[in-house]
């Protein structure tokens, strides 16, 4: 395992795209994050002017709320597509270089080349996990000190769910890169669906309000973006009584899960039986 | 002799085409082994299964004496047709990435860089590289490690003279320290120079195999004329070499098995009170031959 690590890094350590593309998410991320607040409190002086009682204003950057605000951020479609694209680039790298065809000959198994790929894929999660929670615990601690000895444990469904989020999410893009072949196709057709067909198909299929299973609900993309729902943030969920979500159910994770898994398996297959 | 390589009724189909047909042969320890074929012969793709790339439809290969298993391929350096390397990763990168899958130690890094000239260039990105570096690279990330087996795979293509001479003197290198090398190559030249056994494929079946020696023995023809033709061809039969001889046009062409001096000639007969009116020597190109012998057979 770790020499499969090293090799896959000693791929990646010169190579300025990966750089570059890693970079930009987390510029996004932190810029999506820090502007939120100021956005929705934007937002809810407009509201304010025409309301009788007006809201008040929203913080999200307490504990224990900002960890689950900081998962729902780094899971929007936008800003996830980036850790996406990377797993893309790498994964059809191989083939339009035609360096997976002299991994196999030197000596790697096939099993070992996609597992080194996987690897990868959990590497990441790994990183991109520890600096947001890192970020939001800081994020936290300076806008609220330590006002709640349990905040940690509160934070850790949401980073969790977050973190399976972002595997699973990784895997599909790992998929459709490793069917595909080719980057500029992958990437475009992932994008078109992730971003648009799945929106426009929750456009036709959306329920009535209330309801929230459609089949919309089960559809991958979607299915991996609600395991971080709208956050909860508690005096707007009393007074809209809204069923929000507060925690990250393990049925939701299965959904995900499931679509990584059946896919992983259908690399493995066909990594087996065709050509490279 | 220990057997590296031995190859059973291998096939392999693309559609209605069968790329390799029933093929089988053995390369033993130290041979230098060439498979000899024009393009879409199915080298490639022999190639590429006894690599594990392609998965064949019929038919079994063991190497070292085994079933093919990674560890096998580790003790194999292998060219298979274009370089396949990260070009934006420099050579010594590149090269520490075959390393790495090969379980091999970085510590001949450097023998190889200078073996194929590119010790100079080794902190260059791949991108920035010539063909013919290139091609050299692919060659010393094979010999990287030592390996006991080197697959070959048409490795002069598209150079230039002297890369093509640098690529074959770095091959009879290899093989003088007694690596065994399998060699495909569409050009006969190259496998008569370099190899010592063949095998000849022409659309996935194999035509002969055999020494170089006998599958590509060129027998050139020495053609001669006298007034007395008939007393000549009985005089000519007992010129020692002598194998055959085929009148036509009044002209007599001659063949011998082994290469013969005019001049020799010229004497021999005279001694026998014959005396030439012609005598001239006929020499087949090499590649007119293997032209010859790929069209001999249906």
């Amino acid at each position: 395992m770790i020499k499969l690590l090293r090799i896959e890094f000693k791929k990646i350590r010169t190579y300025k795209v990966f750089w570059i593309l890693f970079g930009l998410y987390f510029v996004f991320l932190a810029a999506g994050i820090l502007l939120a607040e100021f956005m929705i409190n934007h937002m809810v002086n407009n509201v304010n002017q025409r309301m009788p009682i007006p809201f008040p204003h929203i913080a999200i950057y307490y504990f224990p709320d900002v960890w689950q605000n900081v998962a729902f951020f780094a899971s929007i479609r936008y800003v996830l597509i980036f850790p996406a694209i990377i797993m893309i680039i790498l994964i059809t790298n191989e083939f339009t270089f035609k360096t997976i065809r002299q991994n196999i000959i030197n000596g790697m198994s096939k099993t070992e080349f996609l597992v080194s790929k996987l690897l990868m894929i959990l590497l990441m999660a790994v990183i991109i996990g520890v600096i947001l929670t890192a970020g939001s615990f800081f994020i936290g601690l300076f806008h609220s000190g330590f006002t709640d000895v349990n905040f940690f444990s509160k934070g850790l469904p949401f980073m969790g769910g977050f973190f399976i989020s972002l595997v699973c999410y990784m895997v599909y893009a790992f998929f459709c890169g490793f069917m595909l072949r080719n980057t500029g196709m992958a990437i475009a057709l992932f994008t078109l669906y992730s971003l648009i067909i799945e929106p426009v198909i929750y456009f036709l299929f959306r329920a009535p309000f209330m309801f929230k299973n459609t089949i919309y609900t089960y559809l991958p993309v979607n299915a991996v973006i609600r395991l971080t729902e709208y956050p909860a943030i508690p005096m707007l969920k009393k007074m809209m009584g809204l069923e929000l979500q507060d925690n990250v159910s393990i049925v939701t994770c299965l959904i995900p899960l499931g679509y990584a898994a059946i896919m992983i398996g259908i690399v493995f297959w066909v990594m087996k039986r065709k050509d490279l | 002799m220990e057997t590296i390589l031995s190859v059973d009724k291998l096939s392999k189909r693309f559609g209605k085409i069968r790329a390799v047909n029933q093929l089988s042969f053995e390369v033993v320890k130290g041979q230098v082994f060439g498979i000899l074929g024009p393009n879409g012969s199915g080298k490639t793709t022999t190639l590429s299964m006894l690599l594990d790339l392609i998965p064949p439809d019929e038919g079994t290969f063991s190497w070292f004496g085994q079933p093919p298993s990674k560890d096998s391929r580790k003790r194999i350096g292998s060219v298979i047709e274009s370089p396949n390397f990260f070009p934006y990763l420099d050579a010594v990168t590149n090269l520490k990435i075959v390393a790495d899958i090969k379980d091999k130690p970085y510590n001949d890094l450097d023998e190889v860089l200078q073996l194929a000239g590119l010790y100079e260039r080794r902190f260059s990105k791949f991108r920035t590289f010539s063909f013919g570096m290139r091609q050299r690279l692919a060659l010393a990330s094979a010999l990287l490690g030592k390996p006991e087996v080197m697959i070959l795979d048409e490795p002069t293509n598209g150079l230039d003279p002297q890369g093509i001479a640098q690529i074959r003197d770095l091959i009879s290198l290899v093989a003088s320290r007694g690596t065994t090398i399998l060699l495909a190559s569409h050009l006969l030249d190259e496998v008569q120079k370099i190899c010592s056994y063949v095998v000849v494929l022409r659309k996935g079946i194999m035509l002969f195999s055999g020494n170089v020696r006998e599958v590509l023995a060129v027998s050139d023809s020495i053609e001669m004329a006298s007034s007395d033709m008939t007393a000549l061809a009985a005089a000519i039969a007992g010129f020692p070499g002598f194998l055959a001889s085929t009148g036509v046009n009044g002209i007599l062409q001659v063949h011998f098995d082994r290469p013969v001096d005019t001049a020799e000639i010229n004497s021999f007969l005279h001694l026998k009170g014959i005396v030439l009116s012609h005598l001239s020597e006929k020499k087949r190109s090499l590649e007119q031959h293997f032209l010859e012998l790929l069209q001999d057979t249906p």
